[in-house]
C-alpha cells in the first residue's frame, strides 16, 4: 500500500505545482531587482556617482559596448581562456583523481605532494606564470586551469575512495572484471562528486582568468576592467563585471543541466550540490 | 538415492578464522572449527549468536575471504578466488542507485557480455518471478525496502546459479514483509532446484525454510549441532505452528541454541 502511495506522488502535478515555477522565479528575482532599484536611487544622492556609477548608466554602456562591437575581441579572448582552462582542468582532475582514487599505492606516494601544491596560493604565482607561459592566453589558461584542476581532483579522489567495499565485492561476485568495475561502479559512484567539483570550479576559473589578465595581458575582459578602473570609469568596470556574472550564470546553468541528466537517479533532496541560481 | 543427488555442492572443511586484533595483541579467533556441507538441491541454514562469524562463512564461499586455516569447496573445487558461479543475496539489497530496477537486474548479464535484447528478456522473466512487474524503470530510491529486496533476489535468479548464498536477507524487513518474502522464496526455489546456504539468527525462519539447520556456538565458533528438518513442503510461513511437526523441530533447534545464549532466568 505505502509503495503505491509513494509512487503516485511522483506523477501528475496539481494546479498549485504548475504555478510554483513562476512564483519561484519571481521570488528569485525580487532581491536582485530591489538591489538595482536601491543602487539607482542611492547613486548621486547617497554616494557620488563617480564612485559607483548607476544601473541605467551601466546598461547603456553594455548596450554601447555590444552595439559598437568594441567588447567582442575581449570577450572572445576571455571566453577562449575560460573554456580551455576549464576543460583542461576538469579533464586532468578527473583522470588523476580517478587514478589515485583507484590505487592506494599511488595515492600514498602522490597525495602529500598534491596536497602541498594545493596549499600554494596560485594567485601569488600569476607573475611567474606570465614568465613561464608568455603574455598570451596560455599563462591565463594555466593559472585558471590549475585552480580548476585541484577542485575537481580532490572531489573525484574523495568520490572514488568513498565507494563502499561491499558494493565492489558484490560486483565482483556478480562477475565484474577490473575494467567493468571502473565503468560500472567507480565512475558512476564518483559522478556526484565530479559534478560538485565542476560546479565549485566555475567561479575559480573566472577568478583565475581575470587575475591572469590583470597581471599582464594584451586582450581580454580582465584587461578591459583593469583599464576602466585605472581611468576612473566605474560604469566600464561594472559593465565588465556584469558580463563576467553572465558567464558564471551561463556556465552554472549548463552544470545544472548536466547534473539533472547525469544524476537523475538521486532523490533531489539528497543531491550534494544545491542549486545556487 | 542416486549418487549425484547426494553430491556435496558446497563444503566447509575444518575452517578456522582469526582477524588481527586492532590493539596488536594476540589475533582474535572468530571461528575455531567449522565443517559442514550443503548437498545438491538442499537448503541449509546456519544459525548462531551474533558475532559468531556466520557472515564470514558466506564471504568465504563467495571467495571474498580466504580462511586462515581450512578449505571451502564448491563442486569439489577449492574456492581460491572470487567465486562467480554462485548467486549472492547480501544483507542489504545493495542495488546500484544509478541504475533503474531492470538495469540492476540485468547487471550480472551485462557483465557477462550479453546483448541488450537478451538481457531485457531474461530480466523481465526474473521480474515477473519476484512479482515486480510495472516498476522496471524506477530507481532504487523510489522502491520500498521489500521491493528492493525482491529486486536483489531477481538479480541473483537472472543468471540461474545452481548455488545460492543468502546472508540474513530478510533481517532488515518488517515482520509482515518478511513472511511474504519467505513464502515467495520457498515457491521460487521449489522450481529452481538450487542448493542454498542461508545465514540467519531467526530460528523460526531457519526451521521453516531449511532441510537442515547448522547451529554454531558463541565465538570462537564451532558446529554444535546439525539438525535435519523433515517437515513436508510447502510449509506455511504465515502460521508456522499450524504445520504438524513444526513445534518439535523448533524445539530441537532451540534446545541446542539456548545453551549458547546468556539468558538470565526470570526470578
Amino acid at each position: 500500500m505505502s509503495d503505491q502511495m509513494m509512487l503516485t506522488s511522483l506523477r501528475a502535478p496539481s494546479p498549485k505545482q504548475v504555478w510554483a515555477p513562476v512564483r519561484r522565479a519571481l521570488l528569485l528575482a525580487a532581491p536582485g531587482v530591489a538591489l538595482l532599484c536601491f543602487w539607482q536611487f542611492a547613486s548621486g544622492r547617497l554616494i557620488r556617482e563617480t564612485y559607483v556609477s548607476k544601473p541605467t548608466e551601466i546598461a547603456w554602456r553594455l548596450f554601447d559596448l555590444f552595439y559598437t562591437g568594441e567588447i567582442w575581441s575581449s570577450l572572445r579572448v576571455t571566453g577562449e581562456e575560460l573554456v580551455l582552462s576549464y576543460a583542461i582542468g576538469v579533464m586532468l582532475g578527473l583522470l588523476l583523481g580517478y587514478a589515485l582514487g583507484r590505487s592506494p599505492r599511488l595515492a600514498s606516494i602522490f597525495e602529500p605532494y598534491v596536497m602541498a601544491f594545493y596549499g600554494i596560493p596560485k594567485i601569488a604565482l600569476a607573475p611567474l606564470f606570465v614568465i613561464w607561459f608568455g603574455i598570451g592566453i596560455w599563462s591565463k589558461v594555466m593559472l585558471a586551469g590549475t585552480m580548476v584542476f585541484f577542485l575537481v581532483f580532490y572531489n573525484v579522489f574523495a568520490g572514488v575512495r568513498s565507494v563502499d567495499r561491499d558494493v565492489v565485492n558484490l560486483a565482483l561476485v556478480l562477475g565484474a572484471n577490473e575494467r567493468q568495475l571502473g565503468r560500472q561502479i567507480y565512475l558512476p559512484a564518483a559522478a556526484p562528486f565530479l559534478l560538485l567539483g565542476m560546479r565549485m570550479a566555475i567561479p575559480y576559473a573566472v577568478i583565475g582568468v581575470i587575475v591572469g589578465e590583470f597581471t599582464s595581458s594584451t586582450a581580454g575582459l580582465g584587461l578591459f576592467i583593469n583599464y576602466a578602473s585605472s581611468t576612473y570609469d566605474p560604469a566600464g568596470v561594472f559593465a565588465g563585471i556584469f558580463i563576467l556574472l553572465a558567464f558564471v550564470m551561463g556556465m552554472n546553468a549548463l552544470a545544472n543541466r548536466l547534473e539533472r541528466k547525469l544524476l537523475k537517479w538521486q532523490p533531489t533532496c539528497q543531491r550534494i550540490a544545491a542549486e545556487p541560481n | 538415492m542416486t549418487e549425484a543427488a547426494s553430491a556435496s555442492v558446497l563444503r566447509f572443511s575444518a575452517i578456522q578464522q582469526s582477524f588481527a586484533s586492532p590493539t596488536g595483541d594476540a589475533p582474535n579467533v572468530v571461528i575455531s572449527d567449522v565443517g559442514f556441507e550443503v548437498k545438491r538441491g538442499k537448503f541449509v541454514s546456519v544459525i548462531g549468536p551474533s558475532g559468531c562469524g556466520k557472515s564470514t562463512l558466506i564471504q568465504m564461499a563467495a571467495g571474498l575471504l580466504k580462511p586462515s586455516v581450512g578449505m571451502v569447496f564448491h563442486h569439489d573445487r577449492e574456492v581460491t578466488s572470487v567465486n562467480r558461479t554462485i548467486g549472492f543475496v547480501p544483507q542489504q539489497a545493495q542495488l546500484l542507485p544509478w541504475k533503474t530496477m531492470i538495469e540492476n537486474i540485468e547487471f550480472p548479464l551485462l557483465l557477462r557480455g550479453m546483448t541488450l535484447s537478451e538481457r531485457r528478456a531474461k530480466a523481465m522473466e526474473a521480474i515477473k518471478r519476484v512479482d515486480l512487474a510495472g516498476f522496471e524503470s524506477h530507481y532504487p530510491y523510489q522502491l520500498s525496502g521489500g521491493m528492493q529486496k525482491r529486486a536483489s533476489i531477481a538479480r541473483m535468479l537472472v543468471y540461474k546459479p545452481d548455488t545460492i548464498l543468502m546472508d540474513e536477507p530478510f533481517g532488515a524487513l518488517d515482520a509482515q514483509t518478511r513472511m511474504v518474502m519467505q513464502h515467495d522464496l520457498q515457491t521460487m526455489l521449489a522450481t529452481e532446484g538450487a542448493s542454498v546456504l542461508f545465514v540467519t539468527h531467526d530460528i523460526t525462519e531457519a526451521v521453516l525454510l531449511s532441510d537442515s539447520v547448522v547451529v554454531l556456538s558463541r565465538r570462537p565458533a564451532r558446529v554444535i549441532a546439525e539438525i535435519p528438518i523433515d517437515l513436508p513442503r510447502p510449509r506455511d510461513m504465515f502460521e508456522p505452528y499450524a504445520t504438524p511437526g513444526f513445534a518439535e523441530a523448533y524445539d530441537r533447534v532451540w534446545s541446542v541454541f539456548r545453551s549458547e545464549l546468556n539468558i538470565r532466568r526470570a526470578a
